[in-house]
């Protein structure tokens, strides 16, 4: 177990805790639509019935698979 | 009043998210009810039963050792374990009570969605890769390699038995009452049928049939809500906001459903789910035990990546769903009893989307895959049960990590008898009680216990066998009484008129409170063993990495 060995543990691991707080941060940003700071996420886009909140709820699904592929990327390039 | 009824309902769904289908709590609007019998339903059924029998024959025939009992022999492919997990979470229960709480509530249901949905990144970001490289069967082989081995497998396996128990109480209860509504069959029945296939399932075929059971459902379920918001959509021009504008048109709330506040309105409670939702699924040792299931670290994560990919689509589907129901059915006469309530209750609202979309033959197809979906989630926990008491305490407790592999095989089927025994006796016990509870606990109890311990062995140099097992005992002990001075014992349970504390779940609260214990104790341990445990860190942290194998090599 070299000096070496211990460095790349370290950096893996702020990667993986730097994409757990973006994540968690995310996630946690959905609670928005229940106080007064998300009321303008209740409105309607144009003239369509989707709300911002709808959007958002989408929205985040797609940022978080996103996310876990760059997560996966990285990680195999890192590998290599 | 109409807020209490809509929060019994909330919480009756939140139950099957857990994933638990506990009609027995009461729906929201509706009346309890049964379907009558349908012959596409049974036959499905029994095809899908057939299949998944001729599966185990096979699977009875690779499962000689534990090892392949356990983990398949760890010859899973990172998609198919990522369909599995899939299988393995996208219950019944998410399927009927999102589906059911948006009918009700529009976009509020998607908190559980979003909730659900946010534990697998984590997974992915934080355990897949080392928790494969050091584990072999369960998640405690991570924890002990680290920590004393004894006292930290008795503590964990204790809180694994107690999780799976209570999960599988919710499960079996929760089956019998939907097994009753869509096939007709007596409660009991019901339970013997579902305790009988899976005993068959995983005490001959372990893990590799546990695991195709859980592909072939996962696949099932998929179609099926495909099927159903492909239908929807093509209903409504293919628009949402068409789709959308229906719903708001049914709904007594109309255009409010589009956003927040119809059910919920403290975000408080909010974040309370939320933490619930993402540490506890995240804990969950069933869940937990699949990333063994693949050959290396590397499709342990992509069965995480994969996973989500599913999960997520699952949840994007369930909003054309929920939002579908309360287009086609809240308004459709034939739903309804003479009473003006909704046929089965608001969990019946996927079901008659069903119906409303693809006839007799979609229900049958439906009502055949929630059956399939209950099988494969018992099937999960049974084996995780018996993991934990054969291979955690009597293989690496009792017989210090070299037990006879015929006696532990031997046991590992006796425990699946046994907690399959238990589970058919408990849910008769439970059939008439409010068991909202029970069903809450595993969530919580995972939020707070096995979650910090996860990740503090794995992040934190500093962590000691001593700050882990007194902060799992206050994450359990404080878990406990605050269920109990909760909503769900202290008012419906007890009969009080109002709770101690606010809140049906508490991990918010319980969470970060074992954490801290475990952050204190460990600092202030100035034990023997307190140094051993500081100084396996970086060992365990390299291993946990790159693997033993090139651990190993860089040694020699």
């Amino acid at each position: 177990m070299t000096d070496g060995s211990i460095e790349a543990v370290r950096r893996k691991t702020r990667l993986r805790l730097t994409f757990t707080g973006v994540h968690l941060l995310l996630y946690f940003s959905f609670t928005l639509n229940w106080t007064a700071w998300g009321t303008v996420l209740g409105d309607r886009l144009g003239a369509t019935q989707v709300t911002g909140s709808l959007l958002m709820f989408v929205l985040l699904v797609c940022i978080f698979i996103v996310l876990e592929t760059i997560f996966l990327v990285i990680s195999q390039r890192s590998e290599r | 009043m109409k807020r209490h009824t809509l929060l019994r309902g909330v919480f009756g769904s939140l139950l099957l998210l857990t994933p638990v289908l506990v009609f027995a709590a009461g729906s929201l609007d509706g009346t309890e009810g049964q379907q009558a019998i349908n012959p596409t339903a049974i036959t499905m059924f029994l095809l899908f039963v057939a299949f998944t029998l001729y599966i185990t024959w096979w699977a009875s025939k690779a499962t000689t050792t534990s090892s392949t009992f356990y983990n398949a022999g760890g010859q899973i492919s990172g998609a198919q374990n990522g369909l599995a997990i899939a299988g393995d979470f996208m219950s019944a229960a998410s399927f009927l009570g999102i589906t059911g709480l948006m009918y009700v509530g529009g976009f509020d249901g998607l908190i559980l969605s979003l909730g659900a949905f946010g534990a697998w990144p984590v997974l992915m970001f934080l355990f897949a890769k080392r928790v494969r490289n050091l584990g072999s069967f369960t998640f405690i082989d991570v924890i002990s390699q680290r920590l004393d081995r004894n006292p930290i497998r008795v503590v964990t396996a204790f809180s694994t038995i107690l999780i799976v128990i209570m999960y599988l109480i919710a499960q079996m209860v929760g089956a019998g009452k939907l097994i009753q509504l869509l096939f007709g069959l007596p409660y009991e029945v019901a339970l013997l049928l579902v305790s009988g296939l899976v005993l068959a399932y995983v005490a001959f075929g372990g893990m590799l049939a546990t695991t195709w059971v859980q592909i072939i459902k996962a696949g099932l379920l998929l179609t099926g809500v495909t099927l159903i918001a492909i239908l929807l959509l093509a209903d409504s021009g293919f628009s949402i906001s068409n789709l959308l504008g229906k719903a708001t048109a049914n709904h007594p709330k109309g255009a409010a459903i589009l956003s927040s506040g119809v059910i919920f309105d403290d975000p408080v409670q909010i974040l309370t789910i939320q933490i619930s939702m993402l540490f506890g699924t995240v804990g969950l040792p069933h869940i937990l035990m699949r990333l063994f299931t693949v050959p290396d670290m590397r499709q342990a994560k992509l069965s995480a990546y994969y996973a989500s990919l599913f999960i997520g689509y699952f949840y994007i589907a369930l909003l054309v769903l929920g939002f579908g129901s309360i287009a086609y059915v809240a308004g459709a006469p034939e739903f309804f009893d003479a009473g003006g309530k909704l046929i089965g209750g608001s969990n019946m609202a996927a079901i008659h989307v069903a119906t409303a979309m693809g006839g007799d033959i979609l229900t049958g197809f439906m009502s055949a895959v929630c059956f399939a979906t209950i099988l494969a989630v018992v099937a999960g926990l049974t084996l995780s049960g018996a993991a934990a008491i054969s291979h955690d305490v009597y293989a690496e407790v009792l017989k210090k990590g070299k037990p006879d592999a015929a006696t532990e095989l031997r046991l590992t089927r006796i425990s699946v008898f046994v907690i399959g025994l238990a589970a058919v006796l408990l849910g008769i016990a439970f059939q008439e009680e409010n068991i909202a509870f029970i069903a809450t606990i595993p969530m919580v109890v995972s939020a707070s216990v096995t979650f910090p311990i996860l990740f503090l062995s794995l992040f934190w140099g500093g962590f000691t066998t001593r700050g882990a097992i007194v902060g799992a005992g206050v994450g359990l002990v404080s878990s406990i009484i605050l269920i109990v001075l909760g909503p769900q014992v202290w008012v419906s349970v007890l009969g009080h008129e109002e709770a101690w504390f606010p809140y049906d779940y508490p991990a918010l609260f319980t969470m970060p409170l074992s954490v801290m214990v475990m952050v204190w104790v460990s600092k202030s341990d100035r034990s023997a063993r307190a140094v051993v445990d500081r100084d396996n860190y970086e060992k365990l942290l390299v291993r946990s990495e790159f693997g033993q194998s090139e651990m190993t090599a860089a040694e020699a």
